[in-house]
């Protein structure tokens, strides 16, 4: 195991070095030294000022060299600042952080239950008409943007209902208030599509012999499904919530940026609207860091949970 | 010469040969694959899919709508319009907002009268609500449509390859989709297109290139399993060369994978231009866009009136799209593959 | 109610199971419902309840649509910027806060007006005085007095002079000030000599008389010095402060470096800066520069302004500034009362303001008053004169002039009130004439004429019968600049020429008019610096060429040239009037520009912070003056914010009958 580790990781590095050429050339693409020069410093800053920014960043040297000195910056966290508001971006990262997990997480959480209870009550009374008009209920969730579930419930809760408020966030003890509204619209988000996926896991280990043998062993419906083939989908299920994870770090784009909450989401969509190109770069280095690591943590996760896989 | 090439590009007729060349492909692909016998099955079984006929039909609609917006004639202002610009021609413009079937403008102090009727009101342009959303199918249509023209393509080939030949192609597959597949979507997505501009075209080359990821891993497994059996070995066996063996015998058995992809790819790629319309990178000015008009609709429904009928209409005609989609491309699977679905 | 939709439902299924997950459904879908009746305020609590003394502890709440670039005076050029820095940086002048007609300025932290002193070279120079006992705020950077600030002294003053002319801090101001004030472009040849600034290197045209008084002096007559002054780049800045926030790692701490970090000497000390959030400010209490004023007061604002008159400032305690990038909960949290006013944007605007320039009536009798700012500043397509196309053509720039229909586009997107401009200088800054008829006014049929005549009847080249493509150079960031490109695009298009929309955000708008990378080039701007007319022609001069200057139309005639180094430096009366209509022809000749629209904001004050100042030039700042009443604000937004129940009933009942019928369908026909 601790070889197939090893292995892993090595690979992850390797994947790793090919996301950061990506951005690397898409960074390159994007903007001349000379652009970037203009955007941070204004565009009235020529001359010396600007020769000077692009000499001290090494943004002069051939490209082979740059590249190795992006490398050495990603790896060791050390990412500069960012351009249109200056400010550290290591700094604006960890900041960003906790509003994004504020909402993520019980989010997550709860859309983890409500589409486990949506898919085994679902397998529970598969094939019945009931069965039916939830999966459509299900598709029907995953088939509105998020701007809209987000645009009507603003209008109605917030604006005719003022039951939550329209916009804001703090660290305070009436937080929830903030929260609510968002960690609903990321529950039904997801809960379309996990409840679709859970089902199908489900109804995959309901064929399965033991179930059969646990029927005829006069074991309840209900409780072959609570206990035997929630546990055994249990396994399949931990590699889908692992690899949700690094997601959450990084927040979400539109529910962060139009309620209004300060996490890795809302930084994002203003930066891509401003042109703040670093932080966009940092971040596909760090969530792809973060996705390849729970990848890992996944296949550990895999083999502790089924003795019968073993990891090489 | 670059000119003359763009003005070529953009002639009208050059570009309803492109729809309606595309549109012939689909149905030559379809004729193609109606031939395989596991194609066959699934017809059998799709027939008795109410659902899955009805959002069938849905989604005809839209293409049909869309397909009458995408050909072009000469005429109008502009050198050319669409024929769906012909028969909505009698449509009036308006000043600005108007609600539904209202017959003065809104919130006009002096009563200022419309001078036609709008169904679903108009926009603050005056422009109707309902022809702008009919159009939107559109732009809906063409990056799903040119996405998938990218994704499709290249997702299904690469796939084949790595399962067909397996060794260092596979790894080289493998690499280059784990690699993908490890960036953010939204995020490779933006920065590819604040790289390549704005546009339907660069918007689908985008979405094409971080779209091909998860199709390519279906394929690339379903093909693994296909060359295991006995058919391909025979085949090897009479010495068939790879091309032989991959076009005749591996793709039409992995072909209805990429027709389910295809369905349910199509309703992502709607969806995603929504997002993209906030984040700004969305359809060009002067395109209508269903991502746009919710856009909208965020500062529309604080206003006193509401307007609401905007984002209404693309919301719902965005809806039933992405939703008859979604139930297609189920049916589709259940019919491919009983057991499973 | 979460106990009846909890239990009902498992007892309805076969194989009665404690376990089944349709309870946790069931479960959040009630909780949910149970904690949605909490309170809707997006502020969070203020740093305190009540005064030392016992009263209401009074916070303003304002929204900016964006985060600030920099905290330093010197830099700082936005108007965002500069609405962020008011409260903690006070300046030497100010502009008075009774006066806007004219527009005129009052000593801050000077302890009069500047006296003028014209020496027998030909120089000018200006005797100042800062007033006794302003102290900074408290801050570890003073690490002398042990934190505590220190008082204000003339070398600070000089200290900002200095840095203006560091390249270092790239102040945007170096450029119109080097050619006015004695020794600065000196100051930076000299300091620059070993690469780095030394600020070892006085500036020769200050004059430091006394830890009091200092003397500037000018190369020759410049009466806008005093608006300089008046500006947040000349404000005296601590050079420990700058020393001391570095941006770099000091005993395993970092220090935010003094781009973003403020130590200032204004009216509120800044406490914290949540990034995409919210600025908050808290009163300094040892600011004693300034009281209100005691007479002068605007006859409509001399009710509230006399409760005040000679009290200490500022008026309130805490300032919370809200980042609202999205412009509408702007609006909507204005409405429930969060903010203390409401900024009239596009779609909130026919709810607030009435065709006829009134508040609604529905905001009216909640006691609100509206507020009009007429922010000196002037919107304009700006043509590119180096382009081949348009830039040869006068009588194409005249014939896109003259589709350009304005009153339609202010109709739809400000409700028909922001006046459509016809000349370069807006209402309320000295030169402009309300009699003053644009001739390339809005006339569609002399458009198409004027097209003909320039060499494309119809649209069409008349030569190869090409349509003529424009490219315009377009910010489109969001809906609302989305709905106008598009508008502009069809506004074009009636000539029958294609318009092709380069859509970008707006710094890349910027950067293209910077390097020259356009054609025409849409929503160009120019808000007043000061209200000084020369502030405006200079946009038009050739020796202001970009990147230093701002002439982005590249415009370029001598006999302008000529007209404005003449009318700069003038005081104002006939002669100065005559330059500037001389010039005004010459524009409308060349017409390297097409006008828009001045920029006025509508916005509706709330009952409990009614304006006390009308001041233009900051467009909604002055906080100092501003006073906010607590006592009737928690009252009226406690009744503006009823939550009504019955949706919850509603949602409730019909979640529970929805589910108890599908199970007992479900029964029917399948068990």
């Amino acid at each position: 195991m601790f070889n197939y580790i090893v292995r892993r990781l090595i690979y992850s590095v390797f994947i790793l070095i090919g996301v950061i050429g990506i951005t690397f050339f898409l960074d390159n693409m994007m903007m001349t030294p000379d652009q970037k020069a203009s955007r941070v410093l204004g565009p009235k800053a020529v001359g010396q000022t600007r020769e000077e920014w692009i000499h001290n960043r090494g943004l002069d040297r051939p490209l082979p060299v740059q590249f190795v000195q992006y490398v050495k910056k990603l790896v060791t966290f050390d990412f500069g600042t960012t351009w249109v508001t200056g400010r550290d971006l290591r700094e604006t990262f960890l900041q960003g952080v906790g509003p994004s997990l504020c909402i993520t997480v019980p989010g997550f959480l709860a859309a983890l239950l409500a589409s486990l209870g949506l898919a085994l009550f679902q397998v529970f009374v598969r094939n019945s008409p009931v069965d039916r008009g939830l999966t459509v209920f299900s598709v029907a969730l995953m088939s509105v943007p998020t701007m809209v579930y987000v645009i009507f419930a603003q209008a109605f809760l917030a604006l005719n209902l003022r039951y939550f408020p329209a916009y804001g966030f703090a660290y305070e003890p009436g937080m929830l208030r903030f929260l609510l509204l968002p960690i609903v619209i990321f529950m039904l988000i997801n809960i379309g599509y996990d409840a679709r996926l859970y089902r199908a896991i489900f109804l995959e280990e309901i064929g399965q012999d033991y179930v059969r043998t646990a029927y005829a062993k006069g074991v309840s419906p209900s409780r072959v499904l609570a206990v035997h083939v929630f546990k055994n989908g249990l396994i399949a299920l931990i590699t889908l919530v692992v690899a949700q994870l690094p997601k959450l770090i990084l927040g979400s784009l539109l529910i962060e940026s139009l309620f209004g909450i300060p996490g890795i989401g809302s930084m994002l969509v203003q930066a891509i609207q401003t042109g703040d190109q670093p932080i966009v770069m940092v971040s596909v280095f760090l969530g792809s860091a973060l996705y390849l690591l729970s990848l890992i943590v996944t296949d550990i996760l895999y083999a502790l949970a089924d003795p019968r896989i073993r990891l090489s | 010469m670059k000119e003359n090439l763009d003005r070529l590009w953009e002639h009208w007729i050059t570009q309803d040969l492109l729809v309606i060349g595309g549109f012939a492909l689909v149905f030559w692909l379809l004729r193609r694959g109606a031939r395989n016998e596991r194609w066959q099955r699934a017809w059998q079984r799709m027939k008795r899919d109410r659902g899955g006929f009805i959002a069938l039909g849905v989604v005809f609609l839209y293409l049909f709508i869309g397909g009458l917006e995408m050909l072009r004639i000469p005429g109008g202002d502009n050198g050319t319009r669409s024929i769906l610009d012909v028969f909505t021609a009698g449509v009036a413009q308006e000043k600005t907002y108007s609600a539904p079937l209202a017959d003065e403008l809104l919130n006009s102090p002096r009563h200022e009268k419309l001078i036609g009727r709008h169904l679903l009101g108009t926009d603050v342009l005056g422009k109707d609500v309902f022809v702008q959303t009919l159009k939107a199918c559109r732009t809906a249509l063409v990056i799903g449509a040119l996405t998938s023209a990218i994704y499709v393509p290249l997702g299904a080939l690469l796939g084949i390859l790595a399962g067909y030949f397996r060794r260092w192609v596979d790894d080289v597959v493998q690499y280059l989709y784990s690699t993908l597949a490890s960036i953010p979507e939204v995020l490779l997505l933006v920065a590819i297109l604040l790289v390549l501009g704005k546009g339907l075209g660069t918007m689908s080359i985008a979405l094409g290139v971080t779209g091909w990821v998860t199709l390519c891993r279906l394929v690339r497994g379903e093909t693994m399993r296909q060359t295991e059996r006995p058919y391909v070995a025979a085949a090897r066996a009479l010495g068939q060369s790879h091309r032989n063996i991959v076009v005749r015998h591996l793709l039409p058995n992995v072909m209805h994978l990429v027709l389910i992809s295809f369905v349910l790819g199509f309703s992502g790629i709607v969806l995603a231009e929504a997002v993209l319309s906030y984040l700004g990178v969305g359809a060009p000015v002067g395109t209508s866009s269903w991502g746009a008009m919710i856009d909208s609709g965020r500062s529309e429904l604080a206003r006193d009136p509401a307007v609401w009928w905007n984002i209404s209409a693309a919301a719902t005609a965005l809806f039933i799209l992405v939703l008859s989609l979604n139930i297609f491309g189920d049916s589709l699977r259940r019919a491919f593959d009983p057991k499973r679905g | 109610m979460s106990d009846g939709g909890g239990g009902m439902i498992p007892s309805a299924l076969p194989g009665r199971d404690r376990s089944v997950p349709v309870l946790h459904f069931a479960f959040i879908l009630s909780g949910l419902l149970f904690l949605a009746g909490c309170d809707n305020n997006p502020h969070p609590a203020p740093y305190h309840k009540t005064r030392p003394d016992g009263s209401p502890w009074a916070v303003r709440y304002m929204g900016l649509p964006a985060d600030p670039k920099s905290f330093d005076p010197q830099f700082v050029y936005t108007t965002i910027d500069q609405q962020i820095l008011e409260p903690v940086y006070d300046k030497l002048l100010e502009y008075d806060p009774r006066k806007t007609d004219p527009i005129t300025l009052r000593a801050a932290m000077l302890e009069e007006m500047p006296k003028k002193e014209v020496q027998p070279d030909g120089t000018v120079s200006y005797l100042c005085r800062l007033k006794r006992d302003i102290h900074y705020h408290d801050d570890p950077c003073f690490e002398r007095t042990g934190g505590k600030g220190r008082e204000v002294v003339v070398a600070d003053v000089h200290y900002a002079l200095q840095r203006i002319a560091d390249p270092k801090v790239e102040s945007p101001f170096f450029a119109p000030l080097e050619q006015r004030i004695i020794g600065l472009h000196e100051t930076r040849e000299m300091g620059m000599k070993t690469g780095k600034f030394d600020y070892a290197t006085p500036v020769s045209g200050f004059e430091q008389i006394d830890s009091h008084t200092f003397r500037l002096h000018l190369k020759g007559p410049y009466p806008q010095i005093l608006y300089w002054l008046g500006m947040h780049t000349m404000s005296p800045v601590a050079r420990e402060a700058v020393e001391y926030y570095d941006g770099q790692m000091h005993d395993g701490k970092l220090r935010p470096s003094f781009r973003f970090y403020a130590v200032g000497h204004g009216p509120f000390r800044m406490r914290e800066y949540i990034p995409r959030r919210a600025i908050r400010y808290e009163r300094f209490e040892g600011y004693h520069t300034d009281t209100f004023p005691t007479e002068g007061f605007p006859p409509e604002r001399a009710e509230v302004c006399k409760k005040y008159a000679g009290k200490p400032l500022p008026l309130f305690d805490e300032l919370f500034i809200m980042i609202v990038p999205e412009l509408i909960p702007g609006f909507v949290l204005g409405r429930q009362g969060f903010l203390d006013s409401i900024t009239a944007t596009k779609d909130a605007f026919p709810s607030v303001v009435t065709p006829d320039r009134q508040l609604q009536p529905k905001y009216k009798a909640r006691g609100m008053t509206l507020e009009r700012i007429g922010f000196p500043s002037t919107f304009y397509y700006c043509f590119n004169m180096n382009d081949p196309v348009v830039g040869k053509n006068v009588k194409l720039r005249k014939a896109l002039a003259s589709a350009c229909d304005m009153r339609a586009y202010v109709e739809i997107f400000y409700s028909g009130v922001a006046p459509v401009s016809n000349q370069l200088v807006p209402r309320g800054i000295y030169g402009y004439n309300p009699d003053y008829v644009d001739p390339n006014a809005f006339d569609l049929e002399k458009a198409k004429r004027l097209l003909a005549e320039a060499g494309y009847p119809g649209g069409r080249d008349a030569k190869t019968g090409e349509q003529l493509v424009i490219t315009v150079n377009d910010a489109v960031e969001g809906t609302e600049m989305r709905q106008r490109a598009e508008y502009e695009q069809r506004m074009f298009e009636r000539l029958g020429i294609k318009i092709k929309i380069a859509e970008s955000t707006f710094a890349r708008v910027i950067e293209r008019l910077e390097t020259g990378d356009f054609q025409l080039s849409s929503g160009s701007g120019w808000a007043a610096d000061y209200p000084d007319p020369e502030n405006f022609f200079m946009l038009f001069y050739s020796k202001n060429m970009p990147r230093e200057g701002s002439n982005h139309c590249r415009y370029s005639r001598p006999e302008f040239d000529r007209a404005f180094e003449q009318m700069s430096t003038m005081d104002n009366g006939p002669e100065r009037l005559a330059l500037i209509e001389k010039m005004n022809a010459m524009l409308a000749e060349d017409c390297p520009v097409i006008w828009q629209f001045d920029k006025v904001t509508f916005l509706a004050a709330q009952p409990w912070a009614a304006w006390t100042h009308n001041s233009r030039m900051i467009e909604y700042s002055n906080n100092k003056y501003h006073q906010v009443d607590p006592v009737l604000r928690e009252k009226l937004r406690a009744e503006w914010n009823r939550q009504p129940i019955w949706p919850l009933f509603a949602l409730g009942g019909l979640l529970i009958g929805g589910l108890g019928y599908a199970v007992r369908w479900n029964r029917r026909n399948h068990v």
